[in-house]
């Protein structure tokens, strides 16, 4: 264990430099008892989970500090340096952001941060990743989980000596945070100290004003990962397309994009993830399969976009684009600054959108997922001409990129979280159509570029986040989450390609259509004006579902409140009946998530109350809506509440006796 | 004879115990709740459970007034509330509770204001009823050592 001595001495070394702070336990903490006597901070507004956390955390022999407010806590952070080794903080609170917290303290004191929150949905924890949480729990939180806790010292520790001993690597921005406590102890860099520390201040200000590289490791024998962030990116794409897809070699852009602290390599794997994708969006784009009657009904809904984009896109769609015009499109699409969302919205999707016709989105793959967005196409086309193309697009677009990324998602570079950017835009998206009988609601979100380089959409996230709740919301339930859970992280990681697609944005339909959890699209299973007669079979079939979402997105703004419960079980036969046929609908996805995600809501729902009130919670317009489905479906919740006993005469029993 | 009702009160603890269990009140995050009582902490299960009670029913005020005002419309505070809530209700185990909680945030993003009244109703239910079996099970602790304590010195005695 030499590492870790050298750990535990420079450790001491630095706990010691801050001779003020009750670091005597710094020299215990790596001596034999380890990790005995880790120094703990635990910020939480919620007083029991402290309390709990606390008990916890004593029982595994840390030393426990609690703070129920994060300044309190940053306060308390600031005046004893070095007093700390660990962080755990809770990501909701009211005072402060947990994740604002978990940013300054990474900063300022460059401790390791535990993210902690009710909130399991796979969003929240992506968010919590992709600010440098170094962990998230998920409450409830059991002891063993806290056992644990050390490794993430040990680790950063090690990570940051293994910086120093690199020196000769030092770049300015090869270092995430200036290490001053190491830095101060170690003997390899006296020297350098004062250069380190130039380098820390000159980083973070280029962190405040540009965060787009979180390098976390120079050292050489790990490839830093750099984030390509949107603007990142954009940089990136302009630089090849000044230099032209095909003489496009990395020292080059590298030059042109003049971004400090990135390397060739990074820009190597970036244009060959890129150039790979251009080539998938090509190939993509000569598959036919649609049926003419998919197209039919669009037409005349369809504008023709003022833009007089549609003749490239035609001939993109209806044969191959080399790549060269690919990035001439991607230039122009990006370079005009059409709408918020267009601008805003991930490269490789507006490229996409450029190869895509209007009419018929003969992307096959759109046939899983273009239709929702086929008729929303048609309602944007009429107000939103620019949107049409990013409307469907993000979403195909989301759905290849995604793809493509995630099958070299191997090295470096953080595609993982673009699926999660493109899926924030895509639900963006979905919430963006304006219902056709109100009026328009705001055209577009603008998406806000954080400096954590995580594309947000304005608006809450709890859009993105409520689409994955089915998936999510409870690992204790009793009901089987495991399969909605693998589906969405199926869409994020599958290494499928065009299986994928079709995968990816049904599964996000599903999402946020089946369940109604989506608080921007809830998408009712009936349409608005007819009664579906057929509605009684109970097969829930997500296609189904997506066609239902299909066509009920016209009449859907972002505040749906046409809830419908039932269209959970609508089987594939009364899909064919409907009307919807003629868009040829192909792709039939397992049902098993959607039902899931219904059945969670329904036994929940049927829990709150007798069907017919349930009726009145949705609100719907649709009356004759019928309720046996969901009673039939929820299985787990009536148990539950049958068992309750009746109420006033057990409770007393006990006192009587 | 006190020392025999040490063992029957013992006894329907573990009945209600095994009751709520059943039920799916609680869950066994209640069981490493009771694990964490030790020498150091001996009151240590109803000390949290009832900061989780005060902090609950300041929690459930809350959201009430917010639903019951006219021109609510805040949601994303109400969510803010419910997700205490629910990670409070879950670390000590409280299932049912934690359910609802679950199904009125599901209301309240999709701005279903019917629907939240209707969890909120159900929520008060379901803490209102969690809240009296786990004060009966604190009486019949509280009696059980009691009555411990009592028999201690007739045994001294002998």
């Amino acid at each position: 264990m030499a590492a870790l001595q050298r750990v535990a001495s420079s450790l001491s070394a630095s706990a010691s430099s801050y001779g003020s702070c009750k670091g005597a336990g710094a020299d215990l903490m790596f001596s034999d008892q380890f990790p005995a006597g880790l120094r703990v901070l635990v910020v939480d507004d919620d007083i029991t989970c402290l309390r709990l956390l606390e008990k916890m955390l004593c029982r595994c022999l840390y030393n426990v500090t609690t703070c129920s407010q994060a300044t309190a806590a940053l306060k308390l952070l600031r005046e004893r340096k070095g007093c700390f080794d660990v962080v755990l903080s809770d990501v909701h609170m009211p005072d402060m952001d947990g994740f604002k917290l978990l940013e300054l303290v990474g900063l300022e004191m460059d401790l390791p941060v535990i993210m902690m929150s009710a909130d399991g949905r796979t969003s929240a924890v992506m968010r919590g990743i992709r600010h440098g949480a170094c962990d998230y729990l998920i409450k409830p939180i059991r002891e063993e989980e806290l056992k644990n806790i050390w490794q993430h010292v040990i680790r950063k520790k090690w990570n940051e000596n293994k910086e120093q001993e690199h020196s000769g690597s030092f770049e300015d921005n090869d270092y995430k945070r200036g290490n001053d406590d190491t830095e101060n102890a170690s003997s390899v860099n006296e020297g350098a100290e004062g250069v380190l520390k130039g380098q820390k201040k000159r980083n973070i200000a280029k962190e405040e004003d540009d965060n787009e590289l979180e390098i976390d490791d120079p050292s050489a024998s790990k490839k830093p990962r750099v984030v390509w962030s949107v603007e990142l990116h954009q940089q990136f794409v302009s630089a090849v397309n000044q230099l032209g897809i095909d003489k496009a070699v990395p020292k080059r852009i590298l030059e042109l994009m003049n971004v400090p602290g990135l390397t060739r390599e990074n820009v190597a794997s970036h244009l060959q993830k890129f150039r790979l994708y251009l080539k998938r969006l090509s190939g993509v784009a000569q598959q036919g399969g649609i049926s003419n009657t998919f197209c039919a009904p669009l037409d005349s809904n369809v504008k023709v976009n003022p833009l007089g984009r549609f003749d490239i896109q035609a001939l993109a769609a209806s044969s191959q684009i080399p790549p060269q015009t690919l990035a001439a499109l991607h230039a122009e699409l990006f370079g005009r600054p059409t709408g918020s969302l267009v601008t805003t919205v991930d490269q490789p999707a507006l490229l996409q959108a450029s190869m895509q016709g209007p009419k018929c989105i003969p992307v096959e793959h759109a046939v899983a997922f273009g239709q929702p967005l086929v008729k929303c196409q048609s309602n944007i086309s009429k107000h939103f001409p620019r949107n049409v193309i990013s409307v469907e697009d993000v979403a195909s677009g989301f759905g290849a990129w995604s793809s493509n990324s995630v099958c070299t998602v191997g090295s470096s570079s953080n595609l993982g979280g673009m699926n999660s950017q493109n899926s924030n835009m895509l639900m963006d998206i979905l919430q963006q159509q304006p219902p056709q009988q109100s009026s328009l609601s705001e055209p577009s979100r603008s998406i806000n570029v954080q400096p954590s380089c995580l594309v947000v959409p304005s608006q809450s996230p709890a859009t993105f986040q409520a689409g994955n709740s089915p998936a999510s919301v409870d690992q204790n339930c009793s009901y089987n989450r495991s399969a909605m859970i693998d589906y969405n992280l199926l869409s994020a990681q599958s290494n499928n390609s065009s299986l994928n697609i079709g995968q990816i944005l049904n599964g996000d339909l599903k999402t946020t259509g089946v369940s109604g959890y989506s608080g921007s699209v809830s998408i009712s299973p009936l349409s608005p004006c007819s009664v579906d007669p057929d509605n009684t079979s109970q097969q829930g079939r997500s296609s189904t579902m997506a066609i239902r979402a299909v066509r009920q997105l016209p009449g859907l703004g972002p505040n749906i409140s046409n809830f419908q419960g039932s269209y959970s079980a609508k089987s594939s036969e009364v899909l064919d009946q409907r009307p919807l046929r003629n868009l040829g609908f192909v792709a039939k996805c397992t049902s098993i998530p959607s039902r899931l995600a219904v059945d969670e809501l329904e036994s929940t729902m049927s829990s709150l109350d007798h069907e017919k009130s349930y009726m009145e919670i949705s609100g719907n317009k649709v009356k004759q809506e019928p309720n046996i489905e969901f009673m039939d479906n929820a299985r787990v919740g009536i148990p539950t509440l049958q068992q309750l006993p009746p109420a006033p005469s057990d409770r007393m029993s006990v006192f009587t006796e | 004879m006190l020392g025999w009702g040490v063992d029957r009160l013992r006894a329907d603890m573990s009945r209600l115990l095994a009751i709520l269990f059943h039920q799916g009140v609680l869950d066994e995050q209640f069981l490493q709740l009771q694990q964490l009582q030790d020498e150091s902490s001996p009151n240590f299960v109803s000390e949290v459970v009832n900061i989780y009670f005060h902090e609950s029913e300041k929690l459930l005020r809350n959201l009430r007034g917010l639903l019951l005002d006219r021109e609510f419309s805040d949601y994303k505070k109400m969510g803010i509330h419910l997700n205490q809530f629910m990670g409070s209700s879950s670390s000590i185990g409280a299932k049912r509770v934690r359910n609802v909680c679950v199904a009125f945030r599901a209301a309240s993003e999709q701005n279903n204001r019917a629907g939240c009244l209707r969890a909120l109703e159900l929520l008060e239910h379901e803490y209102c009823y969690l809240k009296n079996k786990l004060h009966e099970l604190f009486q019949m602790e509280q009696q059980r050592v009691l009555a411990a304590g009592v028999r201690y010195p007739l045994h001294q005695q002998l």
